[in-house]
């Protein structure tokens, strides 16, 4: 189908599942002032939950019908299936979220648990609708205003827990270096449009194709604008050296958010350093004549991320922190990736973001379970002998923490795997070099979440009564433990799906 | 005679944004690192309206810095609602002080 | 190159001199006597207590954020209004009126949240919200005349 860009009207037929997010969003503000109180929250989740619904299924609709490519609003938007498919992730994991943070009721529960659940759960989905723009947007101001869409409410939900110092002093330090990484990406975006003089990301790509082509080598100014760019980018997905808020923001965030945190701004970090790579530098069709810099850069912020996040996971005795740095790390194994930038690369990315999605959420899901359960204990301490005292939870645990160190028979294993087949595919002593360090990187992550796994079953805690975990936390939790594990034996659909997935548009 | 023309635009941008990273890296106080911050992103504001007038030749360059100007409102208000948050679970916002926590 | 700022150094040059010139002019008539009431802070006829640096009342700050937000988003509106006529003209003027609309709509419903959930209120109601309890328990370190002036009489 040939590729034509809509006006603003044609274009929200194709815009419609954040149409149905924007008008959730302003349903919950309403609601959340109109309501009754007895059914303040169940309305809220119900909501959520439908708008997400209306996005992801929209989302699988137009990824069904084969729809696309298209440019809405006159080239801002790309509808694409790159597109569809991260709306489908994002409703997914926004609506695992929504689910993890409903509120617990009964008489025991403190009132200060149910407060503010009115502008959460608003919050939430202003966010879902951000990551949704930002995977689609074609566009510099568009990528700059998703973005901040995106940061802004994630400032504001790492603080939200608003008599708790850790909270808002995570956020504080969230604050300010999002702000600054913001910035410097605004100033390589304005000398990326000095030199291309357009915002659109395809009319970039034909002038830098065209400068680089006849200097023989890419310009300068993008290589400058390029690299203040990926500080905003890798701010938003933790690469290294711009990880430094993620321990603080996720320990100190409530759960559910840190869980949020971890998994859907970092899916849309990617897609769109994905899309601004392969759109804009054009990396993924670089032609072989002129040495293009970026695999080089790429690699380096790989090694760097994941040696950096691994090696601060070792010593950590609160667990959400662990988790905290093991994030960094799989950041650095999705960057891996990026060092190819072969349609085998971008694939492996993607397919490692779904895998990472499942056993992520549900990694923080268990910390929750147990926190909850000790008095807002996250730490080692809490876990011990949680193989007797909840013998499902745990197992889900297992199943968790042996995928994120990427040990078969888990989608960890088969993810990390396309990710390093896709680099030596690609061939090169550098790529060996960087296969060797991931491994390396990743025997070391065995250690730290080794410890977990002993001190839920080698260790006797002070406590040995039967954790009384949620029902629905329980049930999600071992919702996401399936597919975790069905994904290790039987992944070639869904691989597949996803790397059909990946057609762009450029 | 050579006018006034996009290099000075850019130099004073530029002059703008070391000053704005000097800023941020120097300061203690929270509400001073936003100040840089804000000097940062009108080094990029005004980069913009120069590339426009001088390159481009169209509005999107003002458009650009419409929105940035209207983003970097909202977020100084949500940074000084968390700066007056920590204040108050803190009793300080010097960064070097806020260190509950730590490795 | 040079002569493009000539302009600009004569500005400065005038505005250097008028100041320097109307200072030098109100020395020479004015009488000289000084006494301490002089150099003292203005304060509209009230005596002056205290140092004039102390913490005020946190509402000031949370009205103040709230009206900075809804003040930036009207230069969202300019532009519109700016190529209207255009619109108009094309046929197409109803669609920016639809659009703006739902815009300030959606600000008005930003506004009646802000509204309904009491941040807009100078007095604030203490029961039942700890947070509103802090906002007004004593951060001010000034002295107790003072503290009343800077708490806006929230505490009274």
């Amino acid at each position: 189908m040939e590729t034509r860009t809509f006006d603003n009207v044609a274009s929200l037929a194709y815009f419609a599942p954040e149409l149905g997010l924007i008008a959730a969003v302003l349903l919950l503000v309403v609601w959340d002032l109109a309501s009754p109180a007895r059914l303040k929250i169940a309305g809220l989740v119900v909501i959520s939950l439908a708008a997400l619904a209306w996005s992801g299924g929209m989302g699988a609709y137009f990824l069904a019908k084969d729809a696309g490519p298209h440019e809405l609003f006159h080239g801002l938007l790309a509808f694409d299936r790159f597109s569809n498919l991260f709306r489908v992730i994002f409703a997914f994991v926004t609506g695992a979220i929504v689910l993890f943070s409903v509120p617990p009721r009964g008489p025991g529960v403190a009132p200060e648990l149910r407060r503010d659940q009115g502008e959460f759960f608003t919050l939430i989905l202003v966010l879902s609708l951000g990551m949704n723009l930002m995977a689609a947007s074609r566009h510099l101001l568009l990528i700059y205003l998703s973005l901040e869409l995106v940061s802004v409410m994630s400032f504001v939900l790492a603080g939200f827990k608003i008599n708790d110092a850790r909270s808002s002093e995570g956020a504080l330090k969230y604050v300010i270096f999002g702000g600054v990484a913001s910035g410097i990406m605004l100033y390589g975006m304005s000398w990326i449009f000095g030199i291309t003089a357009s915002m659109h990301l395809g009319e970039c790509a034909a002038r830098i194709a065209a400068l680089t082509a006849q200097q023989g080598k890419v310009p300068e100014v993008v290589f400058v604008g390029t690299a203040c760019m990926l500080a905003g980018f890798g701010y938003k997905i933790s690469a290294a050296p711009f990880h430094m808020w993620t321990p603080d923001v996720y320990e100190g965030a409530p759960t559910p958010v840190t869980a949020f945190l971890s998994v859907g701004p970092k899916a849309a970090g990617f897609a769109v350093l994905v899309r601004f790579f392969s759109d804009a530098l054009g990396a993924g069709s670089a032609s072989p004549a002129v040495a293009t810099p970026w695999p080089v850069l790429a690699g380096c912020l790989a090694m760097a991320t994941m040696t950096i996040g691994n090696l601060s996971a070792l010593g950590q005795e609160n667990v959400k922190r662990m988790l905290a740095y093991s994030s960094i790390a799989h950041a650095g194994y999705m960057l891996l990736g990026f060092s190819v930038f072969s349609d085998a690369g971008v694939a492996a990315i993607a397919f490692y973001i779904v895998t990472y999605c499942f056993m992520n959420l549900g990694a923080f899901m268990v910390v929750m379970a147990v926190a909850e359960q000790s008095g807002g204990d996250e730490t080692l301490s809490a876990f011990r002998g949680l193989g007797r005292r909840a013998p499902l939870v745990a197992a889900a645990m297992v199943v968790f923490l042996v995928s994120l160190t990427g040990l078969p028979p888990t989608a960890g294993f088969v993810g990390k795997f396309y990710l390093f087949s896709a680099l030596l595919t690609a061939g090169g002593a550098w790529r060996w070099v960087l296969a060797i360090v991931g491994v390396v990187n990743s025997v070391i992550s065995l250690f730290y979440y080794a410890r977990v796994l002993r001190a839920m079953y080698l260790e006797k805690g002070e406590r040995t009564e039967p954790v009384a975990v949620r029902p629905l936390l329980g049930a999600t939790t071992c919702a996401l433990a399936v597919p975790t594990l069905l994904l290790g034996v039987y992944w070639g659909p869904v691989y597949d799906f996803v790397a059909s997935s990946l057609s762009m548009l450029r | 005679m050579e006018e006034i023309g996009l290099i000075h635009y850019l130099s004073v941008a530029a002059a703008l944004f070391g000053l704005g990273l000097f800023t941020v890296m120097t300061r203690k106080n929270a509400v001073g690192i936003l100040l840089g911050v804000e000097l940062i992103l009108n080094a990029a504001a005004l980069n913009f309206v120069a590339f426009e007038h001088f390159v481009a030749g169209g509005v999107s360059g003002q458009v650009f810095t419409v929105f940035i100007i209207v983003l970097a409102a909202s977020e100084a208000a949500i940074a000084l609602a968390i700066v007056l948050q920590v204040y108050r679970n803190h009793r300080s916002i010097m960064a070097d002080q806020l260190t509950s926590l730590k490795n | 190159m040079l002569m493009a700022y000539a302009s600009v150094a004569a500005f400065f040059l005038v505005a250097i001199g008028f100041l320097l010139g109307s200072l030098l002019f109100g020395r020479l008539l004015r009488p000289n006597n000084m006494y301490a009431g002089k150099v003292e802070t203005y304060e509209c006829g009230e005596a002056p207590v205290g140092p004039a640096w102390f913490n005020f009342n946190p509402r000031f700050y949370i009205i103040a954020l709230v009206y900075i937000i809804f003040d930036v988003e009207i230069a969202f509106i300019y532009p519109v209004a700016a190529v209207f006529k255009r619109w108009v003209d094309q046929g197409s003027g109803l669609f920016a009126l639809i659009e703006i609309f739902l815009f300030v709509a959606i600000l008005m419903l930003g506004f009646v949240y802000v509204w309904a959930k009491g941040d807009l209120d100078w007095i604030r109601a203490i029961k039942g919200d700890p947070r509103g309890a802090q906002d007004v328990s004593s951060r001010s370190r000034a002295p107790a005349g003072q503290a009343a002036v800077a708490d806006g009489g929230a505490e009274s």
